[in-house]
């Protein structure tokens, strides 16, 4: 599994696109399916019921999981913002340690984290 | 040595600070911040608690004015979080208002002096951009400038990304 993050819009789907050969049927928004690259993580975690524990084992499933950079701002005074937030993060650290690629796009450019 | 260890909320620099602190000298001081306001609080403070667990740290409560706090035999100290004590110094009774920057930086210059080891866990909150209201922005600004200052002073600092550490800055081999 390679995991991808970055900042909103800093180029992460063409990042995966180009690198690893993926269109844009390959890619689910924010939902659980069979298409092998899932994006917008920090979305899924939102509306999601499911705990922590649950989410990750689909997550590592996949090909590749895209996830925006949510953590680097002020704690939202939304409790349920906050939960998300909060989740998101703890996925990306379990998903980030699983990973064998993590990668962290900046102004479209690649910075690889960790490669096994 | 001095250590910065810089993340976002939920990014894993806690753990990654707390093993740092682990390698340092003993004994082992861990300056808890954090003012409980309410459950969710109280469940984020009893997390890090049962990380601490068992690793052997003297834990010591300190919400402001860190500048007066005395440890009596120096080792390594873990200071967690600056995010939390720049709120504190800012915005509580007790809080130096004001003055918050230099309060904190006093306190750190302090705890310098009484430790052979320090790692300072601070809180990235400068990338969602967007407008906030005076006392928000105030708070941005004072973390930023002690972030800056610490950074420029300490000999190592490490930005922690979904729990990999990455290094800014290390002291020459």
């Amino acid at each position: 599994m390679v995991l991808v993050i970055g900042g909103l819009a800093a180029g992460k789907r063409e990042y995966v696109k180009n690198t690893f050969g993926y269109s844009d049927a390959d890619m689910a928004d924010a939902v659980l399916d069979g298409r092998p690259v899932l994006y917008n993580l920090q979305d899924l975690t939102a509306k999601t019921d499911k705990s922590e524990e649950e989410l990750l084992p689909l997550l590592l499933q996949k090909d590749v999981v895209i996830c925006n950079e949510t953590g680097n701002g002020i704690v939202p005074v939304d409790k349920a913002e906050r939960i998300a937030r909060e989740l998101t993060g703890r996925l990306c650290i379990q998903l980030a340690a699983h990973a064998e690629k993590v990668v962290r796009v900046v102004c479209g450019i690649p910075q690889v984290l960790k490669e096994s | 040595m001095r250590t910065l260890v810089y993340g976002g909320a939920a990014s894993g620099k806690s753990e990654y600070a707390e093993a740092l602190a682990c390698a340092g000298a003993a004994p082992l001081y861990y300056i808890a911040t954090m003012m409980p306001f309410n459950d969710e609080d109280e469940q984020r403070i009893e997390r890090h608690r049962l990380m601490r667990a068992e690793k052997g740290f003297h834990t010591l409560e300190r919400y402001t004015n860190l500048k007066d706090l005395k440890i009596h035999e120096p080792g390594c100290i873990l200071l967690e979080c600056l995010g939390n004590l720049a709120a504190n110094e800012l915005f509580s009774e007790q809080g130096a208002g004001k003055n918050a920057k230099n309060a904190i930086l006093d306190g750190v210059f302090a705890l310098e002096e009484q430790c052979h080891d320090l790692v300072v866990v601070t809180n990235n909150v400068f990338g969602d951009g967007g407008n906030y209201e005076d006392g928000t922005l105030e708070y941005i600004l004072t973390l930023a400038e002690v972030n800056n200052v610490l950074a420029q002073r300490f000999e190592r600092v490490i930005e922690v990304v979904c729990g990999i550490p990455i290094v800014m800055k290390e002291p020459a081999k």
